[in-house]
């Protein structure tokens, strides 16, 4: 419970003038639910694209597991065990909900190009085995009856959903949540809040992004929040709601504005 | 609307395997039946139907079936896929003539070295996005033709004569205007073709390409090796280019830079979008109408491009996806072959 | 052939800045479009063909010039430049608006698959292009001689060619004037807007149809000034030469990073130095493959171009 899985140490992301991101650390623990907040523009997206590979910081290390991520391909980091959903989602939408998570567990597979090509047995297996496990997890986010639309045409909430199952999909160790609560009205975050700690207990570890305060309040274990790029608390919930900076960050802002 | 795509595919689905077996055989029969039909009416003013049936039409298919793993499949514009016919089509000429290889022996040379040229390509190109590819690939296009016309040792702008035809198999000969033989040759190459591009599309390097094509940087967020199989998508493609330059220069025996213009790329490209970007058979039917219908509409004489021109805009604006367009429909079990 | 090359260095600079000139206009036909539309305009290069015929139809039929005509001076030789110029402009300007409504319009507004312009473009540029071409009977048309090409005296070694002359002042002249209209003007302001978010630019009221509308126009615009210059120092043209310029212009464009007004600028110039030099070294039949062998190393190592936005990333 205590081991840390992901550390950010000193991350600087500058993009031209613009300094997204200033000497930002903080290490996630394994099997927690860390909350990052921030107003909007602070860097919280920022965050997930230096860690994922996106973007490669400016100064600067993050590690994975001990080891640095640093140049690493991005599709390299993902199968290391990090995966992550998007804010704006990006889903394949001409393919069906189904497909979108076969294609992330694709990640895996030993077989390929070749043994694809002449049909061996070795790909027929992985094959089975990972639409059942596509299922699986479609019916794991709640959305299994949407196996056989295409992603496009899918209700909005559903898509959101669709978003963390592909990226459970990837069998990842940290799974990072990007706002997945964006649009979604009371009853709805209740019931991902809920999802949210099923995932955790299920044995992943998850950051997540939210702008919803009594959600991240409640379903996180600990808070960094983030403003101009600088962290500017990193405690439990309870405290990090009463702290003077995080407060006047969002001063002007009701506190479950959405 | 009534879907000839999706009618087709249901018919497909709902079939059982003796069904199936049944049906591609009779598709095949039928289509190696077509230079059986006679008819004055088919041929068309400057050539025979059967010649014509060679070349452009199978060619065309060939080429197209290829070009479609690379724009269809993974959303990499070429513009420049000329070249790798270019390469089959000289590897067959220089080698025909300079050695005692046969065009089977040569084949798969002309089809390495293809898959060469597209690794080349392919390694600096393919990091760059979109348009860039396209302005890249097409300037490859270019760079062949031009050196081709320009080196004296490979014929320059005369090009190459004399590549000698195909050695006699089972007793058959191909002798220049066999055209039945070329063209059963052909199409056992096009079911080949056809046969790789449908295993590839099922599992995981289809899936890789689709996501490749739809949203890049999500597909190697989510662990596509994006790179790795937009390579193969172009060493493929190539291939298949390579294999229909090959052909081309075994049944027309003369080549010369001017077979290998921007034109040709432009064509191909042409079919493919014509017929349905990402479907086979949409890209098959686009080859084979865009590959008759110039030479058929030569009573137009002079104004027959300009006709094909506007039949492309005009097709575009009322079609935008094609004759065949890909898959739209809703229920897609995925381990069935969505072509 | 290196002393050769230096004696001769300074001509070659003035002869590959006026063809430089006329890649910067051409070229921004393609790169204003590609800011608004994010699409290869890929009939520019007919647009541009257009432009030539434009300027010999003015010298041959209104003039009634033949070739063995007294080229013209003075004030009528202006006269005359100035009305081939504009002549050139307009039927390019007109071409390229009348292209997007038939070719991209309908395509553009149901925004569906990607590469439909694309091909739409292709069939209009084949249709032009064979137009032209059974027209002209798939001859070469050369211009008669309005303006004897006499040397306005050396410039550091240069020889300051009269058409060369005129070719690099009018077009920074037309360079300036853009880049000023872009600046300043309410098209010009909306036109950067557009290119910059279309959506924002939409929801402030921009009318995107007009927008793209006066994209197309000064795009073709600019590509029929070239056409005039061309003919001015080539003295004929024909129905294919779109191609060529056009791929040439369209590669400038990339160099200096596409959708970048200025980037078209400096693309362009450095395009037509080095396309002179290079074909003073290999002959004029490599001068293509050196130009997108330059085009790879630079795509491959500034993949933005020397100006332009990131292309190989994309915001996730
Ligand atoms: N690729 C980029 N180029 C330039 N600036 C960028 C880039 N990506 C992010 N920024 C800037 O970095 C800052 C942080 O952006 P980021 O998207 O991380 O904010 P955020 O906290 O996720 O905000 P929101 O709550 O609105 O999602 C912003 O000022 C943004 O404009
Ligand atoms: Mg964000």
């Amino acid at each position: 419970m205590s081991e840390s899985i992901l550390k950010l140490q000193n991350a600087t992301m500058q993009f031209g003038g613009v300094v997204a991101l200033n000497d930002v650390s903080f290490e996630i623990k394994k099997q927690e639910i860390l909350g990052l907040i921030g107003p909007n523009g602070a860097g919280k997206t920022t965050v997930f694209n230096v860690i994922t590979g996106v973007y490669q910081v400016t100064k600067g290390d993050i590690t994975f597991e001990g080891k640095s991520l640093k140049g690493r391909k991005r599709y390299k980091i993902t199968r290391g065990g990090v995966a992550r959903t998007f804010q704006n989602i990006r889903l394949w939408g001409d393919m069906t909900a189904l497909e979108n998570v076969i294609t992330a567990t694709d990640t895996h597979k030993r077989s390929g190009l070749i043994s694809g090509l002449f049909g061996l047995p070795i790909s027929r297996r992985e094959e089975k085995r990972d639409k059942a496990r596509a299922q699986e997890l479609l019916d794991f986010i709640g959305i299994g009856e949407y196996a056989d639309r295409l992603a496009k045409n899918l209700p909005y909430g559903v898509q959101r959903r669709l978003e963390i199952a592909r990226a459970l999909g990837t069998e990842p160790k940290l799974l990072l949540l990007d706002e997945p609560a964006a649009g979604f009205n009371p009853a709805e975050k209740v019931e991902l809040a809920k999802t949210i700690r099923k995932i955790r207990d299920a044995g992943y570890t998850v950051l997540l992004i939210e702008h919803d305060m009594s959600l991240v309040m409640g379903v996180s274990d600990r808070v960094v929040v983030i403003d101009f790029g600088q962290k500017i608390a990193d405690d439990l919930p309870a405290k990090v709601q009463n702290d003077k900076r995080v407060i006047e960050a969002y001063l002007g802002v009701p506190e479950d504005a959405s | 609307m009534f879907n000839l795509r999706d009618w087709g595919a249901g018919v497909w689905e709902r079939s059982g395997r003796p069904v199936r077996v049944l049906i591609a055989l009779g598709a095949i029969a039928a289509a190696a039946s077509l230079p059986l039909l006679g008819g004055t009416f088919l041929n068309t003013p400057i050539a025979d139907y059967g010649s014509v049936l060679v070349f452009p039409v199978a060619i065309f298919v060939i080429m197209a079936l290829g070009l479609n793993i690379v724009i269809g499949k993974s959303g990499l514009l070429d513009l420049g896929y000329v070249a790798f016919f270019a390469i089959g089509a000289y590897t067959m000429g220089i080698l025909g003539t300079k050695t005692g290889l046969n065009s089977w022996e040569i084949l798969p040379i002309g089809i390495a070295m293809a898959m060469f040229a597209g690794l080349i390509l392919g390694v600096p190109a393919l990091r760059l996005r979109g348009d860039y590819l396209a302005i890249i690939t097409l300037g490859f296009g270019e760079i062949v033709r031009i050196t081709a016309l320009n080196l004296n040792s490979i014929g320059g702008a005369n090009g190459i004569v004399g590549i000698p035809t195909p050695p006699t198999i089972f007793g058959l000969e191909y002798t220049f205007d066999n055209h039945r033989l070329y063209f059963w040759t052909f199409l056992i190459i096009i079911l080949l073709t056809i046969w790789m591009i449908r295993r590839l599309s099922v599992r995981r390097a289809g899936r890789a390409w689709e996501s490749i094509r739809q949203d890049e940087d999500a597909a190697e967020l989510m662990g596509v090796p994006t790179f790795r199989y937009k390579i193969w998508a172009f060493v493929l493609g190539a291939s298949v280019g390579g294999a229909a330059g090959v052909l081309y220069a075994s049944k027309t025996l003369f080549i010369s830079p001017d077979n290998f213009t921007l034109q040709v790329s432009i064509l191909i490209l042409a079919c493919v979008v014509f017929g349905g970007m990402g479907n086979i058979w949409g890209v098959v039917l686009g080859a084979i109408i865009l590959g008759y219908l110039p030479d058929r509409i030569r009573f137009i004489s002079d104004a027959r491009l300009l006709v094909f021109g506007a039949v492309l805009v005009l097709m575009m604006n009322l079609r935008p996806d094609g004759l065949l367009p890909r898959k739209k429909r809703e229920k897609a079990l995925p381990e069935k072959g969505q072509s | 052939m290196l002393s050769n090359f230096q004696d001769q260095f300074a001509s070659l600079t003035v002869g590959g800045l006026s063809l430089g000139f006329i890649y910067v206009l051409i070229a921004l036909g393609y790169t204003m479009v590609y800011g608004v539309l994010r699409m290869i305009n890929f009939a520019n290069s007919e647009v541009f063909m257009y432009g030539t015929f434009a300027t010999i139809i003015v010298i041959r039929d209104l003039f009634g010039f033949t070739q063995q005509s007294e080229p013209a001076t003075g004030f009528r030789l202006v006269y005359i430049l100035f009305l081939c110029l504009i002549a050139s402009m307009l039927m390019s300007g007109i071409l390229s608006i009348f292209l997007e409504l038939v070719a991209y319009r309908r395509l553009r507004n149901r925004g569906s698959n990607k590469l439909a312009p694309l091909i739409s473009a292709i069939g209009m540029s084949i249709v032009l292009a064979e137009f032209m071409r059974i027209l002209t009977d798939s001859r070469y048309v050369g211009s008669p001689r309005v303006m004897e090409k006499k040397s306005l005296g050396t410039f550091f070694g240069a020889e300051l060619r009269l058409d060369n002359v005129i070719i690099i002042v009018a077009g920074l002249i037309l360079f300036v004037s853009l880049s000023q209209f872009v600046q300043r003007t309410r098209l010009g302001k909306a036109i950067r807007a557009v290119s910059m978010n279309e959506d924002a630019a939409k929801l402030m009221g921009v009318n995107l149809n007009f927008v793209v509308s006066g994209t197309f126009l000064v795009g073709g615009l600019m590509t029929g000034a070239a056409g005039f210059f061309y003919v001015l120092k080539y003295e004929n043209t024909s129905f294919n030469i779109g191609f060529e310029l056009g791929i040439a212009a369209f590669t400038a464009a990339i160099l200096g990073g596409i959708g970048n007004i200025k980037g078209a600028f400096y693309g362009g110039i450095a395009l037509g130095l080095l396309e002179t030099y290079a074909s003073f070294f290999l002959g004029t039949q490599w001068k293509a493959v050196t130009v997108f062998i330059v085009l790879v190393f630079v795509l491959y190592f500034r993949p933005n171009g020397v100006f332009g936005e990131a292309i190989t990333q994309t915001r996730a």
